[in-house]
């Protein structure tokens, strides 16, 4: 059972120098002066997607998105279960039909929880 | 494999009438406000009268969930108690705290959670039905949501809860990965077949499995959270936390040392002996400097935790059946005890022990039931503490641990002086000037007058119920 362990052990120190490897290369380089230095704004600045970044990163968020995300999650659940369910449904048959029934029907109590307690509403 | 979904009735009404509960919240707002403690508290009780259909039948569902006497009994206790929650809570919810369908709701869910524990034989649905309870119980401690102690004691308890949840779910692949089984039965014929190969690997398990239930049922050393989720949490929580959670932390145990690691007692045997041992010590001695009557009855709890866990130290049918025994005896006594409190806190507004004085005075009824739900935590006899306790003690001296017996009788004695200061309070101060006579609520006294007749049942009559208990927990061993 050790090697096993061994395995992952393995891979978890590869996982750790994969990162490390080119930053450590990046610095040796830079003090042996092979990478040439010229640092200009644009260079030094944050990569994002090619777009000139706006304002901070670290601003808060509303609240409020809390229940949206959250309302998001069961659906997305239910799709991922649904998506299966619905390729492989000619071959699960009937008992797998009733099973995903009772699933949407949990989620549709949940549906209406929410909905009842107005957290679809931007209050 | 049988898969019969009849087996599981109960539950199917117990998730029917938590969603019935949450429902007439939601659409019958002019109906909700006292109403519906009385509804949920009716349900289960109904549920608890159907599920005695399974009495002496002994069948399981695909042999992850087992139907027999101990899962019966275990059916009914935990409804009942849920059953008195609700009601104690009816005033407390209504007064003090929002969403009254959603408490009510979640106390029964956590039921089936707590049930689930209790007849599970395989590792994932134990593990579940844990997670079940424990998330229910994260959100009542923090129910009361504008009071910041509720809140960081809901914080407190999730943070620990997560980790030990996290410490037995690892101690529970780790018996996988060992046995290739998460059946307790076949973990059990693994493991007789000798553990040379994975001692190591057994001792880890077996270390994280206790610390993760340790931490569940509040035991030294895993104790930390007790004290401030207790204090925290809104008052019928509390007494919720007291009696369901460790009583369902306790059917665990038995169900799955009994049927899965009965085979290796002595590798596990000296550890719960240990923690047994410092449960009972530094809970009953801290005990004596507490001044809220909350925190006082954490610490008491984590003393009664070591008592009840001598009883799974030296597992064999006999402590188990004085272990449930003594658990039932002091799970009554405690909900009759809180009755007494959540009563109380609900006529003055005040849990600090000081504040008890005059009760003789003023509420003649509750003053009676504190004296004798704290002469039987104390262990005095006529009351169900002493009984229990004594059967609890001679089953553990059978398994030759005088050590823990002898420590268990010292530390009752200790005991004695902090519940005997809380009823000084309650009977020798005299109230003070202007404060009259209190109207105790019709179903708080009632709650109180079958409280106490179950204490005395229990104390003075206990060869019934134990043989009930008896019969129930000959399946353990299976």
């Amino acid at each position: 059972m050790i090697e096993q362990f061994g395995r992952a052990g393995f891979l978890l120190i590869f996982a750790i120098a994969f990162p490390l490897i080119p930053i450590a290369a990046s610095v040796a380089l830079g003090v042996f002066r092979i990478r040439p230095r010229k640092p200009d704004p644009i260079k030094s600045s944050v990569y994002e997607c090619g777009m000139v970044p706006v304002g901070d990163a670290l601003v808060r968020y509303n609240v409020r998105y809390y229940l949206f995300a959250l309302l998001f999650v069961v659906f997305d659940v239910e799709a991922v279960f649904l998506y299966p369910w619905a390729v492989a449904y000619r071959a699960l048959g009937v008992y797998a039909f009733v099973e995903a029934l009772i699933f949407i029907a949990i989620l549709f109590v949940g549906y209406v929880y929410a909905w009842r307690k107005r957290a679809m509403e931007w209050i | 494999m049988n898969f019969d979904y009849t087996l599981f009735i109960p539950e199917f009404m117990l998730g029917g009438l938590a969603a019935l509960v949450v429902a007439l919240d939601l659409f019958m707002p002019q109906l909700r406000k006292s109403w519906l403690p009385y509804v949920a508290a009716t349900g289960l009780a109904i549920t608890a009268g159907v599920s005695l259909a399974w009495v002496n039948k002994q069948t399981n569902f695909a042999g992850i969930v087992s139907i027999d006497n101990y899962t019966t009994y275990f059916r009914v206790f935990f409804m009942l108690i849920a059953a008195v929650v609700c009601l104690a809570s009816g005033r407390l919810v209504e007064d003090q705290l929002r969403h009254p369908g959603e408490y009510f709701g979640i106390i029964i869910l956590s039921t089936i959670g707590a049930i689930g524990m209790a007849a599970a034989r395989e590792l994932m649905t134990a593990y579940l039905s844990l997670e079940l309870l424990s998330f229910s119980l994260y959100i009542l401690v923090s129910f009361a949501k504008f009071d910041a102690r509720s809140n960081e004691a809901g914080l407190k308890y999730l943070l620990l809860g997560a980790f030990s949840s996290a410490m037995f779910l690892y101690g529970l692949s780790l018996i996988y990965g060992v046995t290739g089984s998460t059946y307790y039965g076949d973990i059990a014929s693994a493991l007789s077949r000798g553990t040379h190969d994975f001692s190591f690997a057994l001792l880890m398990a077996l270390v994280l499995i206790i610390a993760g239930l340790g931490f569940k049922v509040a035991a030294v050393p895993f104790h930390m959270w007790t004290p401030d989720a207790y204090e925290g949490a809104p008052i019928a929580i509390t007494a919720y936390l007291s009696t369901t959670s460790k009583a369902a932390g306790f059917a665990l145990l038995l169900r799955l040392f009994g049927g899965a690691f009965q085979v290796v007692h002595d590798d596990w045997s000296w550890m719960i002996a240990g923690v047994a041992a410092a449960s009972m010590i530094l809970g009953n001695l801290v005990a004596l400097q507490q001044h809220n009557i909350k925190r006082l009855m954490a610490y008491s709890s984590i003393g009664q935790i070591g008592y009840l866990l001598m009883g799974v130290a030296g597992l064999s049918h006999n402590t188990a059946s004085a272990l449930v025994l003594h658990l039932t005896g002091y799970m009554v006594t405690n909900l009759a005890l809180f009755v007494v409190i959540i009563a109380w806190y609900n006529l003055t507004g005040k849990e600090e022990i000081v504040d008890f004085r005059g009760m003789r005075e003023r509420a003649p009824l509750l003053a009676g039931a504190l004296a004798g739900a704290l002469f039987s935590l104390a262990g005095l006899p006529l009351f169900a503490g002493f009984v229990t306790k004594f059967i609890l003690f001679q089953a553990a001296t059978d398994q030759g641990y005088y050590w823990l017996a002898g420590i268990g009788v010292v530390t009752s004695v200790i005991s004695l002086y902090y519940y005997l200061q809380v009823m000084r309070e309650a009977f020798v101060s005299q109230p003070a000037e202007g404060e009259r006579k209190l109207q105790v609520p019709y179903v708080m006294q009632g709650l109180t007058v079958a409280l106490m007749a179950g204490v005395f049942y229990v104390g003075l009559y206990p060869a019934n119920l134990f043989s009930v208990i008896d019969n129930a927990t000959r399946f353990l061993f299976v």
